[in-house]
């Protein structure tokens, strides 16, 4: 087997043609198991006039109709309770409850049976595996093991790959980082925002994390910044270590992965089908060259099922194929951002994952950054709040006309940048909500 | 890479598994540590399905 490389190369090598006609057949199991068992989906797919034996190909699958968090959101609260009739299992089959952040509004309760458990740290293992981590490794995990389901799958698929996961639970920051110098952890996986954070923290701690600690990979997960190149190079830098993108969300599982090479994001083709759609007409984008809105599909998850989940993601095919020799398909850029955020200001679309890039390239300037844009009058503003490093402040002028330029250039638009002390921007754990619309009808 | 594994003999052994974890819940007697022990084996036979047996048809083995 190719240097050791897959999890599981029965799927993650098969032929594409073939992975397409597994992903076909897995499709209509999982449509026709929801029909059957969910009085949300029966009714969603009866009003449309489709039923199971109606799908028999990609098209057919393309007529079925999609579902979005609000319509999750409107189910739930109901009998079976919480979780209301989108619910396939009976309420005793269901193992595990967790909920989704709430950035975008009531969080969505998720039903887990014990088996739908295991998928998801399957999914994981897959993602693991690719980057490297194998039984001996001892892992640190910085996460507050709680109702979000965050990192609880690295853990599990940790665990089946043989390593060894020591939980960073309730610890705070500084205790954590003593940890796993202590115990000479060698991975751990956290968002972006904290492994950025953590590097911070462990500095003002008097220690410099690329030789006091053990760190070598890293898995982040839950905001772009890992397929972000400026961003990975930040925290690559800050921890001597290697840090890979993972991809997933509470409704969907973990359906993308970067592997070893760090050329993109592999989709979990065999788990999962992924099709990107055009932002404005709907219609399907097969190639790469355009991006698009993600609409996914778990092909296996039983007690909740997800099928043709509208994420509002956005993302795009990769004309390149990954050395790994992986016939899983490559995302250009990872998640490029969510089509909630991609908005229009002063007249031109503006992707918050674009301002990141910049922010992120200068190095005079912390980690953390907002974007706030209002209106004046009937003229959209924006504001960029960075912190500037205590010892570049001489440099102020020169910084902010190079930010500047680099913003003009890249987004079209002019900002009014704002210099905050190094340290003062709010900081947070899980997902962080940089960019805030301000603007009346946002 | 993916045709050179023997799936379909993964698969019969993977079938034989879930029939026996299967077989044991029915003659359990209702020992809870036997039924919930042997569901989440068949969670696990359910993954190696996912992964090895599912592919065997579209794989024309």
């Amino acid at each position: 087997m190719k240097d050791n490389e897959y999890w599981n190369p029965v799927l993650e090598t098969m032929p594409q043609e073939k992975l397409q006609k597994l992903q076909l057949k897995k499709f209509k199991e999982i449509f026709t198991w929801a029909y059957e068992r969910s009085k949300f989906y029966r009714k969603l797919y009866k009003d449309a006039g489709i039923e199971p034996g109606d799908i028999r190909s990609f098209d057919d699958i393309r007529k079925v109709p999609k579902i979005e968090k609000s319509m999750l959101r409107g189910a739930q609260g109901k009998d079976p309770f919480p979780y209301g009739d989108i619910l396939c299992v009976p309420l005793d089959q269901v193992t595990a409850y967790h909920q989704t952040s709430g950035t975008t509004g009531q969080p969505v309760y998720q039903a887990d049976t014990w088996q739908d458990w295991e998928l998801s740290t399957e999914a994981y293992a897959y993602a693991l595996y690719a980057q490297g981590y194998r039984a001996g490794d001892r892992l640190f995990l910085p996460f507050g093991y709680n109702i979000f389901i965050a990192f609880w799958s690295y853990h599990y698929a940790a665990e089946k790959l043989g390593c060894e996961v020591v939980p960073g639970g309730v610890l705070d920051t500084s205790a954590r980082i003593l940890k796993m110098q202590e115990l000479r952890c060698v991975g751990m996986g956290a968002t972006p925002t904290y492994i950025l954070g953590m590097a911070d923290t462990a500095r003002k701690m008097g220690l410099n994390p690329p030789k006091d600690l053990f760190i070598r990979k890293i898995t982040v997960a839950g905001e772009p910044g890992g397929s972000i190149p400026a961003t990975r190079k930040r925290m690559e830098d800050a921890w001597g270590a290697k840090v890979y993108d993972q991809v997933g969300s509470t409704e969907i599982g973990h359906w993308g992965y970067e592997c070893r090479r760090q050329a993109g994001l592999h989709v979990n083709e065999g788990l999962y089908l992924v099709e990107i759609e055009d932002i404005e007409t709907g219609k399907p984008i097969e190639g790469p060259g355009k991006r698009g809105k993600m609409v996914v599909t778990n092909l296996s998850r039983m007690a909740q099922p997800c099928i043709r989940f509208d994420v509002k993601d956005i993302i795009q095919w990769n004309a390149r194929t990954c050395d790994c020799g992986r016939t899983y398909r490559l995302l250009e850029g990872g998640v490029q951002g969510r089509a909630d955020d991609i908005t229009k200001v002063k007249g031109v679309l503006l992707s918050p994952a674009a301002i990141e890039e910049v922010v992120r390239n200068v190095p005079q300037l912390g980690d953390e950054y907002i974007v706030v844009v209002t209106k004046k009058g009937d003229i959209d503003d924006i504001t960029l709040k960075v912190e500037i490093k205590p010892e570049y402040k001489k440099d102020e002028a020169a910084i902010k006309a190079k930010l500047t330029d680099h913003l003009r250039i890249t987004t079209n638009l002019g900002y009014n940048i704002e210099f905050h002390e190094f340290g003062s921007l709010p900081r947070s754990q899980a997902k962080s909500r940089r960019f805030q619309d301000m603007r009346p009808h946002h | 890479m993916a045709q050179e594994y023997d799936i379909k003999a993964m698969a019969t052994k993977i079938k034989a598994l879930r029939r026996n974890a299967e077989a044991l819940k029915e003659i359990s007697g209702g020992i809870p540590a036997v039924i919930k022990n042997a569901d989440r084996i068949l969670a696990n036979v359910k993954m190696l399905e996912i992964d090895i047996s599912d592919a065997v048809k579209v794989m024309g083995k």
